[in-house]
C-alpha cells in the first residue's frame, strides 16, 4: 500500500464533501461527525473501511454500513497489536466486538480514535469540551500544511534579525555589482586606448579605476564575510533556543514516543538546514535576481543577437541537471545509507561498550566495521563514475555556444558592426550571467527543502504539552491528602498500564505499594507527580485537580526518588541541592547522613565536590540511589514518593536506610514502592497492584489473613529465606 | 525532616572548645571539649566550594565538624593548616609554557607555585568550578588549580582555551 506521507488516516471534523458517500444519508438530525478514520485493510486484503465517530454513534462503513453502535453502549475501546497489523476492539453492552483491522501505518490514526472514544465513554468528558479542543487542533494542523504560510512564519520568527539580513543582502549585491565594472573598463581600454592608440592619458585613469574597484571590492568582501558570520550565528541561535526551550517544555510522553533521539537529531538537522538556507540561499535569491537583471540588460545593450545565442545552452543545462538529479538521488542515497551504517556501528560500539566487551564481541564489530567501510568506498566510486558521465555532456553545450558567440561576434567585429572591446566585454559578461541563473534555480529548490525542514520544526514547536497546566492554575500549599479517581493510562495507546485505579491517601498516611513487576506501580507515581497526563481520570491534592495546581508548586512540595535514579553530570553536592538550591553545606551533609550517603561520600577524595560523571555513571547503583534520596530528603517535602529506594542496597545498608526512613516519614504523606516487603514494616497501609489495578489494600496482618496476592508474595519471600537457612542448617549437620 | 532536627546529627563543634595540640604529616592531636584525641585526620567535605569546613575523623568515627576552622585560635589554625596543606596538596598554575599532543595524550609544561612540572592529560581534562577557578586533571589523576584564568598571560590563556 502506498499513500503519501501527509495522509495520516484520520480526519477530524471533516467537511461534508470529505465524508464517505454512504454516510451522508445515515446521519441523523443533530448528529455531528467527530472523526473519520480509514483502515488500509479489509480482512487480509488491502482495501479501505471507514470508521466514523459521531457525537452519538460509532459506525463502520465498507461501501455500505457494516456495523454501528451507540456510544452509550460502549464501555471501552482498545487496540491489540500484532507484527504488522492491529485490531481495534470495543467492549460493549452486548459483549466484546472486534471492529476493524489495519496495518501499523494507521496505528496513530486509530490510537487517536480510541482515545477520543474513551474520553467520551470512559472519561465522560463533556462532548462540547472535547469539540473545542479538537477544533483548535484541526486549525493548527491546517496552518502547518500550507507551505507559503510556513515560510511566512519562518520569516516572522526571524523578524528580529531582519535588519541584519537586509544589510547582508545589500552588501552582497553591491559587492557583485562592483565585480561587473572591470570588464567594462577593459572594453574602454581596448576600444578607446589600445585600438585607437589615442587618449593615452586614459590608460592611467583606467588602471587607477581598476585599483579602486579592487580596493572597494576587498572592503565589501570583508564586510560581507563579517555580516554573514553574524547572521549565521544569529539565525541558528534563535532557532535552537526556540526549539530547545520547547523540548524542555514537552511532556515525558513525547520523549517516549520519539524514542532514541530521533526527535532530537531530526530537529537539530532541520535547524542546520534552515540555518544553511537562511545564510546561504535566502540572500542569494535576491543577489542572483539582481545580477541576472543587471547583466542581462548589459548583454542586450552590447548585442541583442549574441545574447540570444548565449542563452541557448541554458535550457539544455536545465534538462541535463533534471536528469542528473533524478539519477543522482539513487547514487547519493546509497552513499548516505552506507555512511549511516558506519555511524551506527561506531555509536553502538561506543554506547554499548560494556555489552560488546562483556560478550567478547569486539572482533565481530571490527569485521562489520571494515566491511561497511569497503561498501562505502565502492558506493563512493560509483558516484564518482556517474558524475564523470553526465557533466561533460552539459559542458559541451556551453562550449558550443561559446564558440558560436566568438564566431558570430568575430564576424561582426570584422565587418565593423561591433567593436573588439564590446565583444570581449560581452564574453566576460556572458560567463558571469550563467552563474546566477543556475544558482537561482538551485535557490528555488533549497527554498522548497527549507520549507519542509521549517514545517518539521514547527511541528515540534506546535506540539502541545500533553500535561497541560490550566491557565488559571495556582499555587497550593499541600496538606498531604492525595486522591486518584478512575485513572486509566497507556504509554503506547495499545496496552493500558493503569486500568481504573482508585486510591485515597490521608494526610500523613504512609502507604506501601507492592505488586508484581510491570503491574503499574511506577506508572502510578509518575502520574501523581503529573509527569504524564492520564487518558482518563483525575488526581486531586486536598480535593484540587492536579491540573489546577501550578507544576512548580507541585514539584516543590512533592519529592520523588525514581527507581533507577539518574544524576546530573555535576558534583554530588549539586545533585543533592537539586532538592533545594539555597541549602547550606550543613544541610547538604545532614541530608546525606539521613540517606546514609555521607560516609561513602567522605571516602571520596573530593568528597561532596566530586563529579559524578554523565548520568552519575561514576557511582554505583546503590550510591546513586542514596544521593537521589538525599536530594528528596533535603527538599523536606509534604509528600514523599520513593520508588524502591533500597533496591540497590545491601541488606545492612537497607536496614539502616529503612530505620532512617521510618523516623523521617513520621507524619508525612509517604508512598514507598518495594519488592522486599520487609522494608514496609512501618507503613500504615499496604496497597497491592496487579496488572494495572489495585487488587487489595489493608494492614500487613489483615492482608495475610485474606490470603490473596499479598500473601503469595509474602510467602514466596519467606520461602526463599527459610530454604536458605534450612540449607545452612543441613550443611552444619553434614560437617 | 526539619532542618534543626537533622542538623543535630552533625555534631557541630564550637571553635572555642577545640584546640589543635600537634600536627604530624596528615594527622593532628586535638582537644575537643576537654577530651584529647590522638591521630585525628581532618577532612574537607567540600574541598573546593567550602574549604573552610572541616570534619575530624578518628579512623571511621566522626568526632565533629567545624563550620569554619579559621575561627580556631591562631596556633591551632596554623597547625591544622599545616596538615591540610599536605592532605589537600594542590599546585596552582602560574604560567603555561606549552601544550602539545604526544601519543594520544597532551603534554603540559607549566610553572606552578610549587615549581615547574610536566604532566600528561587526556583530552577532557579541565573542570570549571562554580567560582571561575579551573582544575586540570592529569592522566595520573593529579589535579592542578588555575586560580584566576583571566590573570594568566595571554599565551597561557590561549593554551587553556585550546583545551577547553
Ligand atoms: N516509558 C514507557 N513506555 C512504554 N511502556 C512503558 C513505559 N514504562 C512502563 N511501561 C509499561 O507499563 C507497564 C507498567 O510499568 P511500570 O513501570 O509502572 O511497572 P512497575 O509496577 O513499576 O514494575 P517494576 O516493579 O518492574 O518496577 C509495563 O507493562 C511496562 O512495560
Ligand atoms: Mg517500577
Amino acid at each position: 500500500m502506498g499513500g503519501d506521507e501527509d495522509d495520516d488516516g484520520i480526519k477530524l471534523y471533516p467537511s461534508s464533501g470529505e465524508l464517505p458517500p454512504p454516510l451522508r444519508e445515515l446521519l441523523e438530525e443533530g448528529e455531528e461527525v467527530v472523526a473519520v478514520a480509514r483502515s488500509d485493510l479489509v480482512g487480509d486484503e488491502y482495501g479501505e473501511k471507514h470508521v466514523v465517530l459521531t457525537n452519538k454513534r460509532l459506525l463502520v462503513l465498507n461501501e455500505r454500513l457494516e456495523y454501528e453502535v451507540p456510544l452509550s453502549k460502549i464501555t471501552m475501546a482498545s487496540l491489540r497489536s500484532y507484527i504488522n497489523t492491529c485490531v481495534m476492539a470495543l467492549d460493549t453492552d452486548e459483549g466484546p466486538k472486534s471492529v476493524v483491522v489495519f496495518t501499523k501505518a494507521r496505528l496513530k490514526a486509530f490510537e487517536n480514535l480510541v482515545s477520543l472514544i474513551n474520553n467520551l465513554v470512559v472519561g465522560k468528558i463533556p462532548y462540547s469540551l472535547l469539540k473545542r479542543q479538537l477544533l483548535k487542533r484541526v486549525k493548527a494542523e491546517a496552518e502547518r500544511k500550507s507551505s507559503k504560510a510556513v515560510l511566512l512564519r519562518l520569516l516572522g520568527l526571524l523578524k528580529p534579525i531582519a535588519p541584519l539580513l537586509a544589510a547582508t543582502i545589500v552588501v552582497a549585491v553591491a559587492m557583485r555589482l562592483v565585480n561587473l565594472i572591470p570588464p567594462y573598463l577593459m572594453k574602454i581600454l581596448v576600444d578607446e586606448v589600445l585600438t585607437t592608440r589615442a587618449h593615452v592619458e586614459k590608460l592611467a585613469q583606467i588602471a587607477l579605476s581598476l585599483l579602486a574597484v579592487n580596493l572597494v571590492n576587498t572592503a565589501l568582501g570583508t564586510l560581507n564575510g563579517y555580516l554573514s558570520t553574524k547572521l549565521n550565528v544569529a539565525v541558528a541561535n534563535r532557532l535552537r533556543y526556540k526549539v530547545f526551550s520547547k523540548l524542555q517544555e514537552l511532556s515525558l510522553s513525547h520523549y517516549d514516543r520519539f524514542t532514541s533521539g530521533s526527535l532530537f537529531s531530526r530537529v537539530i538537522d532541520d535547524v542546520n538546514r534552515i540555518q544553511w538556507f537562511m545564510t546561504g540561499s535566502f540572500n542569494m535569491i535576491f543577489i542572483n535576481a539582481a545580477m541576472i537583471a543587471f547583466i542581462g540588460a548589459t548583454l542586450v545593450t552590447l548585442n541583442p543577437w549574441l545574447t540570444a545565442i548565449a542563452l541557448l545552452p541554458i535550457p539544455i543545462a536545465i534538462l541535463g541537471s533534471a536528469i542528473y538529479r533524478r539519477l543522482a538521488a539513487r547514487y547519493y542515497h546509497r552513499l548516505w545509507r552506507r555512511w549511516s551504517r558506519i555511524v551506527s556501528i561506531v555509536s553502538d560500539a561506543i554506547n554499548a561498550a560494556i555489552l560488546v566487551k562483556s560478550f567478547g564481541k569486539e572482533p565481530t564489530f571490527r569485521e562489520k566495521f571494515s566491511e561497511s567501510l569497503e561498501e562505502y568506498e565502492r558506493a563512493q566510486m560509483d558516484v564518482f563514475k556517474f558524475e564523470q558521465e553526465i557533466w561533460p555532456a552539459v559542458g559541451l553545450a556551453f562550449t558550443a555556444s561559446n564558440i558560436l558567440v566568438w564566431w558570430m561576434g568575430g564576424l561582426q567585429v570584422l565587418s565593423g558592426a561591433m567593436s573588439l572591446g564590446s565583444l570581449m566585454a560581452f564574453t566576460s559578461y556572458m560567463w558571469m550571467f550563467y552563474t546566477p541563473v543556475f544558482s537561482l534555480l538551485e535557490n528555488v529548490k533549497s527554498l522548497q527543502r527549507a520549507a519542509v525542514a521549517a514545517n518539521r520544526i514547527f511541528e515540534v514547536l506546535d506540539l502541545e504539552p500533553e500535561v497541560e497546566e490550566r491557565p488559571h492554575a495556582r499555587d497550593l500549599e499541600l496538606g498531604g491528602e492525595v486522591e486518584c479517581e478512575n485513572l486509566w493510562f497507556t504509554y503506547d495507546g495499545v496496552h493500558y498500564a493503569l486500568k481504573g485505579v482508585n486510591l485515597r491517601i490521608r494526610a500523613g498516611e504512609r502507604i506501601g505499594l507492592v505488586g508484581p513487576s510491570g503491574s503499574g506501580k511506577t506508572t502510578l507515581v509518575k502520574l501523581l507527580l503529573h509527569l504524564y497526563e492520564p487518558q482518563v481520570g483525575t488526581i486531586r491534592y486536598d480535593g484540587v485537580d492536579v491540573r489546577e495546581i501550578k507544576s512548580s508548586s507541585l514539584k516543590r512540595q512533592v519529592a520523588i526518588v525514581l527507581q533507577n535514579p539518574i544524576l546530573l553530570d555535576t558534583t554530588i553536592a549539586e545533585n543533592i541541592m537539586l532538592g533545594r538550591e539555597d541549602a547550606s553545606p550543613e544541610e547538604v551533609i545532614a541530608a546525606a547522613k539521613a540517606a546514609r550517603a555521607h560516609s561513602f561520600i567522605m571516602r571520596l577524595p573530593e568528597a561532596y565536590d566530586t563529579e559524578v560523571g554523565s548520568r552519575g555513571s561514576r557511582l554505583s547503583g546503590g550510591e546513586r540511589a542514596r544521593v537521589a534520596l538525599a536530594a528528596a530528603l533535603l527538599k523536606n517535602p509534604k509528600i514523599l514518593i520513593l520508588d524502591e529506594p533500597t533496591a540497590a542496597l545491601d541488606a545492612l545498608t537497607e536496614e539502616e536506610v529503612t530505620e532512617e526512613l521510618e523516623r523521617l516519614t513520621k507524619g508525612r504523606t509517604t508512598i514507598i514502592i518495594a519488592h522486599r516487603l520487609s522494608t514496609l514494616r512501618f507503613v500504615d497501609r499496604v496497597v497491592v497492584m496487579d496488572e494495572g489495578k489495585i487488587v487489595e489494600e489493608g494492614a500487613h496482618e489483615e492482608l495475610l489473613r485474606r490470603g490473596g496476592l499479598y500473601k503469595k508474595l509474602w510467602e514466596a519471600q519467606l520461602k526463599g529465606l527459610t530454604r536458605m537457612s534450612a540449607a545452612a542448617v543441613s550443611e552444619g549437620y553434614a560437617r | 525532616m526539619h532542618a534543626d532536627n537533622i542538623l543535630r546529627e552533625l555534631k557541630m563543634l564550637d571553635p572555642r572548645h577545640v584546640r589543635v595540640l600537634e600536627a604530624r604529616l596528615d594527622e593532628v592531636d586535638v582537644e575537643i571539649e576537654g577530651r584529647v584525641y590522638c591521630g585525628v585526620r581532618p577532612r574537607r567535605p567540600f574541598p573546593y566550594s567550602y574549604p573552610e569546613i572541616v570534619i575530624f575523623y578518628r579512623d571511621e568515627e566522626e568526632l565533629g565538624m567545624l563550620r569554619d576552622y579559621r575561627k580556631l585560635d591562631p596556633r591551632s589554625r596554623e597547625l591544622l593548616e599545616r596538615v591540610l596543606r599536605i592532605i589537600y596538596f594542590m599546585p596552582r598554575v602560574k604560567k603555561i609554557l606549552g601544550v602539545r599532543s604526544a601519543k594520544g595524550k597532551y603534554e603540559w609544561r607549566v610553572v606552578t607555585d610549587k615549581g615547574p612540572v610536566t604532566f600528561y592529560t587526556w583530552s577532557r581534562c579541565i573542570r570549571l568550578l562554580r567560582d571561575g577557578r579551573l582544575l586540570i586533571r592529569d592522566a595520573d589523576g593529579r589535579v592542578y588549580m588555575v586560580e584566576d584564568p583571566e590573570k594568566l598571560d595571554s599565551k597561557s590563556r590561549l593554551y587553556l582555551s585550546m583545551m577547553m
